[in-house]
């Protein structure tokens, strides 16, 4: 066998896709092949796609493959990852160890020692579930089901040798990922490492686990400065674009009005406010106190409140300037990103499945949302890159925004979708009829749904309304018939022509697409910007200046010339939604103590005064992330994938990995309510979250949330497992190590005011938790008492291929019996303390205070 | 002015109208239904709908022996011995008949929502809509409890998270949010209640204008109420009789007789899954050797279901209770290369008992080996519309998604026979 290997330098850069920066300079070098004819997998040969290092031979996570636009693709099925390194052995026997979940090879010095067999794929759903993973007497890490482990042995010489490893990923009908493929050895005795340099990490759980970790974090900041430095020459030519567009807007400024006399102003948007308020007789809010701010600002920028340190540095900064400071160190925090996703995934109706395909379900688009604005990308390029619908559908490329499973005119589904994300055009009810209260007709819809499809577009039956023989005529009009073929074209021509727009920066396969994501973000399309501003500035102020956001047909703007304003700085400052909410976040009636409106008054745009923002309720996601900080624990979950084996592929079972946001959880899917299909640790998440009015399904978009309140909103926080978990004591909560630190009772009662309300206790309020907790406090601490925090794990021999067995149904049941029992309780503070301080944390959470925004 | 919704219900009252003229629906006058569900596809002709005996291997038919039941002529399967002499106060539907018979989860979506979904719009379950319909007895009670696990097939879709349900997986484990974790007495959560009344109150004080601060207080205050003695004491079986208990069975029959407390109570929905699939290693989806084992959940279904009947009648509450025994499809006659069945949704069976129906009959037939429907083909919409009729519900009734208004079922005529 002959491995041709090119070394790293001599590659001209770019041309093989040479990793850059972060990826670089370990000492394990990595290729991956691809496109290797049938069979030759094992032996590749040619250039490979892409070249990298490690630190050791254990490859959990590989590095994305990227566009020249930065879109993630798939790799070819299977592809193979090629391993090399050289290395003395000391003399004396050694064993090498050699595990994969498919095909792999380990060669020594070129000669195969030893490999393992293909990964089949596998239809089945009852197969008996595994034995356990036996643990040998060294305690290394046993294989994960269905991986294979072999052994060589080697008896070193205390020379160099050349170690190569040969591994196919990934094939038909399985999942494109590497398992837990990794190569370790030991002289005979000890515990193996991973094959790398002296002191790569053992082959036990916890250095596994920490190797993977940081492989997780490092392919994270790789993937991202590769994906920065993929899009530069796209970028270059956006700037060059942006210019233009500064150019047609230069002229067509919106005069700001004159100061109000009397009412406080921090920016143009209080001019503009004040004057309203003004001519109505009416007063602005006071500012909001301080922490109060925080709180607010917190939220709306990163999804979560201010953790314990950001409350204590925004404290120490000169009152004058922490507002400003802390709308600068907020919005550089990358949790900027997190916060939006939620948001969009609702308004573009994101909807991946983690069990085969249902109905509307999408890829998992939420990646490339994520990465969008965790790189700062224009919202023009945002919208012009989901418009085209390329990249890796699995991966969560905007090619997984075109899919709808199980829909038969997807593309009538993705147009509606656009038109309310960014036109505010409501095109909903014309996917089977003329819409009955707005201007547009069923073939608006089609001849756009057309542009997406790329070419003429029949209109399915079951997008009409059947007319049943001798039956009540219908209620809506009918214009189109069923088979009729509908050509691409753009019915907006109020909004822009099609004429007026001029090229797109960037390429893509369909024409059509271009044209219309052209129309959509053309500077001349004012609509565009307008809509994105009323969307960001309803976010933060609790009302848009035109409602519904997503339906402007029959409404008009409270304050048009506040919109035009906001809207040309928005288009000016090259469409960056990042100063615009600096923008906003800046402005007194931002920073103003919140007002009600209550829903009756709210459509009204005539008592639409903004004197201060409009009182909000945390979002689901922003409750669940904030009960996390809240406490300082860890966001725990089981992997979202009930086909840990990885016999199955990508399109039937998509992973969704292990969440750390709540934006990240998805639906269950488990209507065939079997026991083994549940997901019990995420299941206590999407309790609280579905209380909260996010949608496990999001079939259709849409843009405000029925979170209205209900009792099973504080039931499910009050008593459910998400609230126990976050309520108890445990080794992993920061209020453990606070109740154990030496300090006097009311310090410690002001803390816990300030991390979970973020303000101090009232006096009322300290001699209420201190009357309850100081006859306890002296005492609190168990002498000798160790921390034993384990985190909650499931099973990952319970797999789709042995789900239907009895087995598989005890283990997950016993699984569930155990999460409600919560985490452990710490042993370091005594039972009657540790109950009447969690009293305390549970009524601070519970407090209506905790959920309803400041 | 008419708004939106108001023309739209002029309009669509004038055609409904007549439409209602000429169709009366009949008015049922039970006020709680118990919705059993037998998800992955209970073979009908293993159960309700016996036919010439197969073999197991090449030649079709029933896998088990027919006995005959207190319906007059008509046979179920041997297992569901303790049911048949009770099947008077039954009806058996055998010709349910509708066209996904792929994939479990589009079919139990479409037995629970009575629609194909559209992508549009999300539909209700038909707990939730009869949950919306009839409205929770008291605030001290949920309308709509599941046991079973949380899906969207059994969500309130468009009706919105407040039409929901409460469930639980285990009996053990109590409702979800409304059982207070094992750790939590009563005097703790005195304690836990008496804290946050003192954090409310400061807050309420600080923000005395703010009508959101008031309403958020309110519902915190409420909701404690629902999770109060009165309801989770419906969830203590060992208030009842150990006889009773018994006959009920293992834990399916446990989940039937607390659903029984639960409609006592004054719930309005109680749908039970019998998703005990660990009896015969497949559940209802008896493909291979599901098949095997598959009496012992015949067995466990007959022991809960019988008992149930039974009980109810003896509460009097059988003519007010609507039992309805439900799954996504049937099952061929024929056997797969396993000795299992696949899956068959052209004619299978469903039944409804008491619920003040006019019940020992049989509607619908299939053909003599159980393969297609030869009388009276039931929809899934005409399925429900009995329910809803049986429920004193009009199955033509617009809801609201916004201003768009859709019917509590898709154009579903209820079974006439059943209703006197």
């Amino acid at each position: 066998m002959k491995i041709v290997f090119v070394p790293v330098l001599t590659v001209a850069f770019g041309c093989a896709g040479l990793a850059a920066g972060l990826l670089e300079n370990a000492p394990v070098r990595v290729e991956l092949y691809e496109g290797l004819a049938g069979g030759a997998e094992l032996t590749p040969v040619g250039e490979p796609s892409y070249r990298y290092t490690e630190p050791a031979f254990g490859f959990a996570r590989l590095p994305v493959k990227y566009s020249p636009e930065a879109l993630a693709l798939d790799r070819s099925v299977p592809f193979t990852l090629y391993a090399a390194y050289e290395r003395v052995i000391a003399p004396g026997p050694h064993r090498f160890r050699l595990r994969a979940r498919g095909a792999s090879r380990l060669l020594i010095d070129g000669a195969e020692v030893v490999k393992t067999a293909k990964q089949k794929p596998n239809t089945s759903g009852d197969d008996p579930v595994p034995a356990p993973p036996v643990r040998d007497e060294s305690g290394h890490r046993p294989p994960a089901h269905p991986h294979q482990d072999v052994f060589v042995n080697f008896n070193g010489d205390g020379k160099s040798h050349k170690f190569e490893l040969v591994a196919v990923i990934g094939g038909k009908g399985l999942m494109p990922t590497p398992g837990e493929l990794a190569v370790s050895f030991a002289a005979a005795g000890q515990i193996e490492t991973l094959l790398g340099p002296d002191g790569s990490p053992h082959l036990t759980d916890a250095a596994w686990e920490a190797h993977v970790a940081k492989q997780d974090e490092r392919h994270r900041l790789g993937d991202r400065e590769r994906r920065l430095e993929a899009s530069r020459e796209i970028m270059a030519k956006w700037r060059a674009r942006h210019q233009e567009v500064r150019a047609y807007y230069q002229d067509r400024v919106v005069a700001v009005p004159v100061a109000t006399t009397g009412l406080g102003a921090y920016n143009a948007i209080d001019h503009f406010l004040n004057t309203r308020i003004k001519a109505a007789g009416a007063a602005p809010q006071p500012l909001t106190a301080d922490l109060d701010f925080l709180r607010r600002l917190s939220l709306d920028t990163i999804g979560v409140i201010p953790s314990g340190d950001e409350i204590r540095a925004y404290l120490a900064q000169p009152a004058a300037q922490r507002r400003a400071m802390s709308i600068e160190r907020l919005l550089g925090n990358p949790g900027w990103a997190d916060n939006w996703v939620s948001y969009w995934q609702d308004v573009l109706a994101e909807n991946p499945g983690i069990l085969k395909p249902d109905l509307n379900n999408t890829g998992p688009f939420r990646y490339w949302i994520h990465q969008s604005f965790a790189d700062g990308v224009p919202f023009d390029r945002f919208v012009t890159e989901l418009v085209q619908m390329e990249g890796s559908v699995h991966q969560g490329a905007p090619a997984a925004f075109a899919q709808a499973s199980l829909n038969d005119a997807p593309m009538a589904a993705k147009a509606d979708i656009l038109g309310q994300a960014f036109l505010g055009v409501k095109l909903g009810c014309a996917r089977c009829h003329d819409a009955p209260f707005h201007p547009f007709k069923q073939k608006d819809l089609f001849s756009m749904a057309a542009m997406l499809n790329g070419k003429p577009m029949k209109l399915p039956v079951t997008s009409t309304v059947p007319l049943v023989e001798g039956g009540r005529r219908p209620a809506v009009q009918i214009t189109l018939k069923a088979g009729e073929s509908i050509e691409p074209g753009w019915a907006f021509a109020d909004l822009v022509k099609h004429d007026e727009t001029g090229a797109l920066p960037g390429e893509g396969r369909t024409e059509t697409r271009r044209s219309l994501a052209a129309l959509m973000v053309s500077p001349r399309n004012e609509r565009f910007a307008q809509v994105v501003v009323n969307r960001v500035w309803k976010r933060y102020m609790g009302m848009g200046f035109v409602e519904p956001v997503d339906d402007w047909a029959r409404t008009k703007a409270s304050h048009p010339e506040l919109m035009q304003y906001l809207a040309r700085e928005f288009v000016m400052s090259s469409y960056d939604l990042k100063g615009l909410a600096r923008m906003i976040f800046s402005s007194h009636a931002y920073q103003r103590r919140p007002i009600e409106l209550l829903p009756d008054s709210q459509m009204s745009t005539a008592n639409r005064l903004f004197t201060g923002p409009i009182r909000r309720k945390m979002t689901a996601e922003q409750l669940v992330d904030s009960l996390h900080v809240a406490v300082g624990k860890k966001f725990e979950c089981e992997d979202l994938n009930l086909n840990p084996a990885g016999d199955r592929p990508p399109a039937q079972f998509l992973n969704m990995g292990k969440p750390t946001r709540a934006w990240q959880l998805t639906a269950l899917s488990n209507e065939r309510d079997r026991p083994a299909l549940a997901l019990p640790i995420a299941q206590a998440l999407v309790d609280v979250m579905t209380a909260y009015g996010w949608r496990q399904s999001r079939q259709s978009p849409s843009t405000t949330r029925d979170d209205g309140s209900s009792p099973m909103q504080t039931l499910v926080v009050a008593n459910g497992v998400l609230g126990t978990r976050v309520v108890r004591l445990s080794d992993d909560s920061v209020f453990t190590e606070l109740a154990l630190r030496d300090q006097p009772l009311d310090k410690l009662i002001g803390e816990a005011f300030l991390r979970i309300l973020s303000r101090p206790a009232t006096a009322a309020e300290t001699r209420t938790f201190s009357t309850l907790l100081a006859p306890v406090y002296a005492s609190r601490k168990v002498a000798g008492a160790l921390s034993n925090y384990s985190e909650l794990k499931s099973d990952n021999r319970v797999s789709w291929s042995n789900h239907l067995s009895a087995e598989a149904t005890l283990i997950r049941m016993e699984e569930e019996r155990k999460m409600r029992m919560g985490a452990e309780p710490t042993k370091r503070l005594t039972k009657d303390f540790r109950e009447r301080f969690e009293d305390t944390i549970w009524a601070m959470v519970n407090s209506p205070e905790f959920v309803l925004m400041p | 002015m008419l708004n939106r919704r108001e023309f739209l219900a002029a309009t669509t009252a004038a055609s409904a109208a007549s439409a209602a003229t000429t169709q009366p629906v009949p008015k049922g006058k039970a006020d709680a239904c118990i919705f059993m569900w037998l998800g992955g596809g209970a073979a009908h002709m293993d159960t309700w709908d016996p036919k010439i005996r197969g073999d197991g291997k090449k030649k079709a038919g029933s896998y088990y022996k027919a006995i005959d039941t207190a319906i007059k002529g008509e046979q179920v399967c041997e297992h569901l011995s303790r049911s048949a002499p009770l099947l008077d106060r039954a009806a058996i539907v055998r010709s349910i008949t509708h066209d996904i018979s792929g994939e479990h989860a589009a079919a139990a979506n479409l037995v629970h929502t009575g629609r194909k979904p559209s992508g549009t719009i999300l539909y209700p379950a038909i707990g939730a809509i009869v949950s919306h319909q009839l409205g929770p007895k008291s605030e001290e009670l949920p309308a709509y409890v599941v046991m079973g696990y949380p899906s969207i097939i059994r969500d309130p879709g468009f009706l919105g998270a407040k039409h929901g349900y409460v469930y639980l997986t285990q009996i053990e484990t109590g409702p979800n949010g409304l059982v207070r974790p094992p750790d939590v007495d009563l005097n703790r959560q005195d304690r836990r209640e008496t804290l946050l009344g003192g954090m409310r109150d400061g807050f309420l004080k600080r923000n005395a204008s703010d009508q959101t601060v008031q309403q958020q207080d309110a519902i915190t205050k409420s909701a404690y109420k629902l999770a109060g003695p009165k309801f989770l004491n419906v969830f203590d079986l060992a208030r009842e009789n150990a006889t009773l208990r018994e006959s009920y069975g293992g834990e399916f029959g446990q989940r039937c007789l607390l659903a029984r407390r639960l409609v006592q109570s004054g719930v309005r929905f109680v749908e039970v899954s019998h998703n005990l699939n660990f009896l015969n290693g497949s559940g209802w989806d008896t493909h291979n050797e599901g098949q095997l084992n598959q009496h012992l959940l015949i067995q466990e279904l007959d022991k809960a279901f019988a008992t149930l009947i039974a009980d109810l009648e003896q509460n009097k509450m059988l003519d007010r209770t609507l039992v309805v025994v439900a799954t996504e499809f049937g099952r061929p006659p024929e056997f797969d290369s396993g000795g299992g069945r696949g899956h068959q949704s052209l004619g299978f069976s469903m039944v409804l008992a008491g619920g003040g129906l006019k019940t020992g009959q049989v509607i619908g037939r299939t053909d003599e080996i159980g393969k297609q429907v030869v009388d009276r083909p039931i929809s899934v919409p005409d399925f429900h519309a009995t329910i809803h009729c049986a429920l004193g519900i009009d199955p033509h009734k617009n809801l609201y998604s916004g201003d768009r208004p859709v019917p509590i079922t898709d154009r579903g005529t209820p079974i006439a026979d059943l209703f006197s």
